[in-house]
């Protein structure tokens, strides 16, 4: 009896001993540190202090897909990542991305862009470049016309990008504003344009090499686009955007018109840019 | 004439003193070791031998491009010495062979040049040629993953400052994006 009671015990220690050891055989043949740090979904600190200061405590759908976000886990240079934004919805009255948040959770200012769209838009997909200054979440927020909040986020591996020097060659060009239409137009259909406008967007953390000083904060606090004195989007921007800050954008061309960009930066300077369409 | 000789002279002994020095790919890692051939306005590195190499093996190539007088080149030299033990075989693993561009800071974008067969590109006109956004600054140290074609397997960021940890080289190793 008492040998039996024995064994009943015994066999589970041993299916133990075994589970154990294959636990160790495997964490020893897991090459040590393989890349486990990065959850691109994962909360920080300060992505709650945002969260509470944005959006209070409402609701965000962060697995929706309703908003996604592509961005490289190493971009080339800390100081011009690639975003790229896709909305899941086509932009009509009834239901729209109203507006979208671009947060980078360790900048010094981590919202970097606020735009707040129209249904002129037609598809509220984006593109931009951003400074990261360190390893951290890059999130995308979506509020819909209905209230509906979605999110995307990405964990990226760059730094230094709020602190390099920028690149000074353009001064004298300094709010020039540009369009670009890449893939022609296409008449009562979201076509691609780029708007860009040439400007230092100094953060104030970036060092000049030859004077050893700080360069003072000179950053694009707006960029307001409209089509045929439509409004397209408005950007509340800071210097979380990369120096040249850049838009691509969709927008609807229901007949000829002109796409105007208007920007204001922080030395309350007024720049506009203006593209003539036809179409075809 | 005398004085371009000894100017060229002086030019061998540097890069002499390069491949002779510490500097470089630890020897753990079995770098194939390019010097440079011209002179200090025209440095040019051919990578047409690694390459027929990479291809006749059916290897990748972890091109490095480093600077004698570059102190985050030898930081991350230093990172692989400590750790080759734990990374060589994770290059031999993800079949690369590791090649070591040896280079100065002095050798900025427009005096590097790139060789593949009977083509020498200047150091941007390269990158664009493989669409490698770095086209528009050479940061020392800096690193290319290539196939035995050279096409970039992956875009590589500026410096190697973000892989200076052991699962952080794997990442890169397994081009993982």
């Amino acid at each position: 009896m008492r040998k039996a009671r024995l064994f009943g015990l015994a066999v589970p220690l041993m299916f133990c001993w075994m589970a154990l050891g294959a636990l160790a055989a495997a964490e020893a043949e897991r090459p040590r540190g393989l890349p486990s740090g990065v959850d691109h979904a994962a909360s920080s600190p300060e992505w709650e202090k945002i969260r509470a200061k944005l959006f209070q405590n409402r609701n965000i759908d962060a697995a929706s897909g309703k908003v996604q976000l592509a961005v490289p886990l190493r971009a080339p240079f800390g100081a011009a990542v690639p975003v790229k934004i896709t909305s899941g919805l086509p932009q009509t009255q009834e239901l729209y991305v109203k507006r979208i948040y671009i947060v980078v959770d360790k900048n010094p200012s981590a919202i970097a862009a606020i735009l707040d769209l129209t249904p002129e838009v037609g598809q509220a997909d984006f593109e931009t470049r951003l400074r990261v200054d360190e390893y951290g979440h890059i999130r995308v927020i979506s509020e819909l016309s209905n209230g509906e909040l979605h999110m995307a986020s990405r964990y990226v591996k760059v730094s230094g990008g709020c602190t390099q020097p920028p690149n000074r060659d353009q001064l004298h060009n300094i709010g020039k504003t540009v369009f670009r239409l890449p893939e022609g137009v296409r008449k009562d259909t979201p076509t691609a344009a780029e708007v860009q406008v040439v400007h230092p967007n100094d953060t104030g953390f970036e060092l000049n090499q030859i004077t050893v000083m700080y360069i003072p904060p000179h950053f694009v606090r707006s960029i307001r686009v409209s089509y045929a004195d439509r409004k397209v989007f408005d950007a509340d921007v800071d210097f979380s955007m990369s120096e040249n800050p850049s838009f691509r954008f969709n927008f609807v061309p229901r007949g000829a018109g002109e796409l105007r960009a208007e920007v204001e930066d922080t030395k309350e300077q007024h720049f506009v840019g203006t593209l003539a369409v036809s179409l075809p | 004439m005398g004085v371009f000789r000894l100017a060229a002279m002086a030019w061998a002994l540097f890069f002499w003193s390069l491949a002779a020095g510490a500097e470089g790919i630890p020897a753990a890692y079995s770098p194939v070791v390019i010097l440079p051939a011209g002179g200090p306005d025209r440095t040019e590195f051919d990578l047409t031998a690694v390459a027929e190499r990479a291809r006749r093996e059916s290897k990748r190539l972890y091109v490095y491009l480093g600077a004698r007088d570059c102190a985050y080149c030898r930081k991350y030299e230093s990172f692989l010495e400590a750790n080759a033990k734990e990374l060589v075989r994770y290059f031999a693993e993800y079949n690369y062979i590791v090649v070591d561009l040896r280079s100065a800071l002095s050798v900025t974008q427009d005096k590097l040049y790139i060789r593949v067969g009977d083509s020498s590109r200047s150091y941007v006109e390269f990158q664009k040629v493989i669409g490698d956004v770095r086209a528009r600054m050479l940061v020392y140290p800096l690193v290319w993953v290539f196939d035995g074609s050279l096409r970039p397997l992956m875009q590589m960021p500026a410096g190697t400052g973000t892989f200076q940890t052991v699962p952080e080289q794997l990442e890169i190793l397994q081009l993982v994006e």
